[in-house]
Parts: C-alpha cells; sequence; structure tokens
C-alpha cells in the first residue's frame, strides 16, 4: 500500500509538475539567449487566460480527439509511473499520438494536415527505437514490468549506454524540439496539428504538451531508477542538453529526419541489443 | 471566477503586414529579440489567430489584403483587442489615396490603439501593447459582437470607416469601470 502512495500523487499532480517544468524551461531557454524570460508561473497564467476565451471548435469529433488525446497520454503516464509493462505504455503513449493525427486529419485546414502528416512521420522516427530499448530491458531483467527496473542491481545507463545514446537522439523528435521539430514548426506550418485548437480546446492540447515532458524524463529516470541521485542527474543532464540543442540548432526536412533516426539511432539500439543479448555489457 | 487578470498576463500576439514596406515589422521582431525581450511579459508571437489576444497590424491596407485582414480579425476569438502599428496603419501614412491602397486598417476593423511614427520604435510598440492589455482586461466576450452588429461603417467621402465601432466600445469600458 505504501509503495503506491508516491505514484499515485506523481500522477495526481502529473499536469501541475509538467507546468513548473515547462515555465522552468522557457527560463531557461531565454537565459541561453541572454533574455530575462517570462515569470515561472506563465504556462498557468495561459492555461487561465485560454480558459475565458469565446469557445470556437471546428467541429465536436476534432475537439473530442483533442480531449481524447489529453486523457489517454494521462492514461499512458499512470501505467507507467504505476510500474506496469513497459511495452503497453508504449502503445498507450502511440494510441494517445494516433489520436492527436485523427484530429488533424478530421478538419480540412491543410497546415492540420501537413501537421499530422509530420507527426506521423516522427512517430515513426522514434517508435522502433523505444521498442527496442524496451526489449533490451526485458532482456536485461527479465520482465517487462517497470517496476523489475526499479529493483535491478545496477543502474541500466552502466548496463546499455548505447540505449540511453539512442533515446538522446530521438528525444527532440518526441518533445518536438529544434532540429527535429518539424511536427510542431511554428514558422512554417503555425503549429501544425494545434493549429485548428483554439480557447478552451487549445489547453488540452496544450497541458497534454506537459505530460509529454513527463513522460520523456520518467523514460530517462528509469535508466538511473535503481538510485535516485543517478536518476536524477541524468534527468538534470538531458534537460540542460535538450535546450542546450533546440536553441543552437536549424530545423531540419523530414527526409533529413528519417533518415537520421533509421539510419544512426536505430542501429545504435540494435548494436545495444546485440550488447545485451551476449552479455558483453 | 474571475479570470480577467490573467487576460494581461499571457497576451499572445498575432502580427499581421497588410501590406507595409516591412519597417515596423522588423521593429515587431526587435520588440522579441533580447534586447526589449516582450517575452518578460508573457507575449508570444504566434502565428494562429484562433489562438491569440493582439493583432498587431501593421502597413496600408492594399486591396489585395483587405479580405484577409477581415477574415484573420473574424477568425480570433473574443475577447480581442487591435493594435495599428506605424503611420501607414493608422491612417495610410505615404501611401494614402494611391489606387492600390485604402487609408488605414480601421475602415474595416474597430481598432482600439494607435501606434504612431514611421517606423515606430519598440518603446512605443510595447507601450501600445500595454496599453492595448488595459483596454483587454475590460472587455468581455458579448460585447463587442454586440456593438459591431449595431454599428454600419460612416461613409467619410470616397472612404469608409468604422472608427465609431471602437470608440463606443471604448464608452463602454469606461462606463463599467465607473
Amino acid at each position: 500500500m505504501n509503495d503506491l502512495v508516491v505514484p499515485v500523487i506523481l500522477i495526481v499532480l502529473a499536469p501541475l509538475i509538467g507546468g513548473l517544468v515547462y515555465g522552468f524551461e522557457r527560463i531557461v531557454k531565454a537565459r541561453m539567449q541572454q533574455r530575462w524570460g517570462p515569470p515561472l508561473l506563465q504556462p498557468f497564467y495561459d492555461v487561465l487566460k485560454l480558459a475565458d476565451k469565446r469557445k470556437m471548435i471546428v467541429h465536436s469529433t476534432h475537439a473530442f480527439l483533442g480531449i481524447m488525446h489529453f486523457v489517454s497520454l494521462w492514461f499512458a503516464l499512470a501505467v507507467l509511473l504505476l510500474g506496469g509493462d513497459l511495452i503497453l505504455v508504449i502503445f498507450l503513449h502511440l494510441l494517445s499520438t494516433s489520436l492527436l493525427i485523427l484530429a488533424g486529419y478530421s478538419t480540412r485546414s491543410i497546415f492540420s494536415h501537413l501537421g499530422a502528416n509530420r507527426t506521423a512521420i516522427s512517430t515513426l522516427c522514434y517508435e522502433p527505437v523505444l521498442i527496442l530499448f524496451a526489449v533490451s530491458v526485458f532482456i536485461q531483467t527479465g520482465s517487462f514490468e517497470v517496476a523489475s527496473i526499479f529493483s535491478y542491481n545496477q543502474p541500466l545507463v552502466l548496463k546499455m549506454p548505447l540505449a540511453f545514446m539512442a533515446l538522446l537522439m530521438i528525444l527532440p523528435i518526441k518533445l518536438k524540439k529544434s532540429p527535429f521539430d518539424i511536427a510542431e514548426a511554428h514558422q512554417e506550418i503555425t503549429g501544425g496539428v494545434e493549429l485548428e485548437y483554439s480557447g478552451i480546446f487549445f489547453e488540452a492540447i496544450y497541458t497534454a504538451k506537459w505530460l509529454d515532458y513527463i513522460f520523456c524524463y520518467t523514460l530517462v529516470y528509469l535508466f538511473g531508477a535503481n538510485d535516485p541521485l543517478v536518476g536524477m542527474g541524468l534527468v538534470l543532464f538531458v534537460f540542460l542538453y535538450i535546450n542546450a540543442l533546440d536553441n543552437s540548432s536549424a530545423r531540419v526536412n523530414y527526409k533529413q529526419m528519417l533518415r537520421f533516426s533509421l539510419l544512426v539511432a536505430l542501429p545504435i539500439a540494435f548494436i545495444n541489443l546485440l550488447l545485451t543479448i551476449l552479455h558483453l555489457l | 471566477m474571475k479570470l480577467n487578470a490573467f487576460r494581461k498576463k499571457s497576451p499572445w500576439i498575432l502580427h499581421y503586414n497588410a501590406g507595409g514596406c516591412n519597417g515596423c515589422d522588423i521593429e515587431i521582431l526587435a520588440c522579441l529579440a533580447p534586447k526589449y525581450d516582450i517575452e518578460r511579459f508573457g507575449m508570444i508571437n504566434t502565428g494562429n489567430p484562433k489562438q491569440s489576444d493582439i493583432l498587431l497590424v501593421t502597413g496600408p491596407v492594399t486591396k489585395r489584403s483587405r479580405e484577409r485582414l477581415v477574415e484573420i480579425y473574424s477568425q480570433m476569438p473574443e475577447p480581442k483587442v487591435v493594435v495599428s502599428c506605424g503611420a501607414c496603419a493608422c491612417t495610410g501614412g505615404v501611401f494614402r489615396g494611391m489606387y492600390n491602397c485604402e487609408g488605414g486598417i480601421d475602415q474595416y476593423i474597430p481598432v482600439d490603439v494607435y501606434v504612431c511614427g514611421c517606423g515606430s520604435r519598440p518603446e512605443q510598440i510595447i507601450d501600445g501593447v500595454i496599453q492595448a492589455l488595459a483596454i483587454l482586461e475590460k472587455k468581455t466576450k458579448e460585447l463587442e459582437v454586440s456593438v459591431r452588429l449595431k454599428n454600419e461603417a460612416v461613409k467619410e467621402g470616397t472612404q469608409l470607416n468604422r472608427r465609431n465601432i471602437a470608440g463606443e466600445i471604448k464608452k463602454l469600458i469606461t462606463i463599467e469601470k465607473n
């Protein structure tokens, strides 16, 4: 019973923590550009303002799919934090992304279609690497359960450093950060899928983005799960790495992204799997 | 619950060039750069009318861009304010009276704040936007639509204008304040 308390609190507070992470990220990003940056609670001000705007929807299915995207992402996060099956977590995350893609295709806006296309392509880029990571975890710990990583006797980052490297390569795609932010691309397709959302319905998409941060950083934390210090250190490192990369790189096109992910990140994950099977590390 | 106070904490700006020379646009982009950094007030330059609160228009309205201007304005959900930025957007500027232009954006949409200058300096733009925020805070969702439906455009010589709409909204807001 006792070991359920912390995950449940984390799950309930996930949007709040995600908002703080996003606010902090905006400050860090501004300081890297030698700007002052918005206040820490800025994401919450945005949400409270959006709640007060007039409600405009394209059609009800579109709005419903947006809200379901948020709900299913929260569910995936809950399964991850409660120590469930890693494969199940990855597929639930895929489900939430596919709801967003459907929402993008359900309108007649050309930018929304482009965004949905690009979201589908980025899913193609990061999903195989995540699956290979889950299989490596299975071979290493003997179980797909996330809980088994926590009870493993060594930090995973020492046992499979190549998987960590592959994760570092695909995380910018997943979090829609430069150089792989083609799915969002504010200057190019003005947000892609989220373009047609407004007011309180955009809130669902906006808050889902925060949940995505928590999801990704929890995946990173798994690499140092049995020692909280190592885990937090890795999360901090990845946070700074992603923001520095976001600030210092320009957007690549989808072909370059696909080529990079399938020819560099995926083989690295494969080599990691082979090394794990052969017990070389 | 009153959420009006949060409007001025996160104003999202939509920037539209209705056919100007790009001088004001460069000054607007300078506001986003490290020296003036308007993101510290929570402002973001969104490219999306459906999620923005402030419409920042530069340039005289050319006959090609006027439909887009009105369409973008009508796509923004209320409450919203319009800031016309630079001499051209306020009055037509040096383009006034040309065959392809109209004089100023207030012939098509109600303007809340006029920012002068050719091109307007970043300090002026920030000041204008902050003034617009005071108006935005007091607006209600229904106010604007009701006034807009009631009022016809006024004919002045060869030109139509809708200046009286914004004027009436402003009057209503001050009455509510008192």
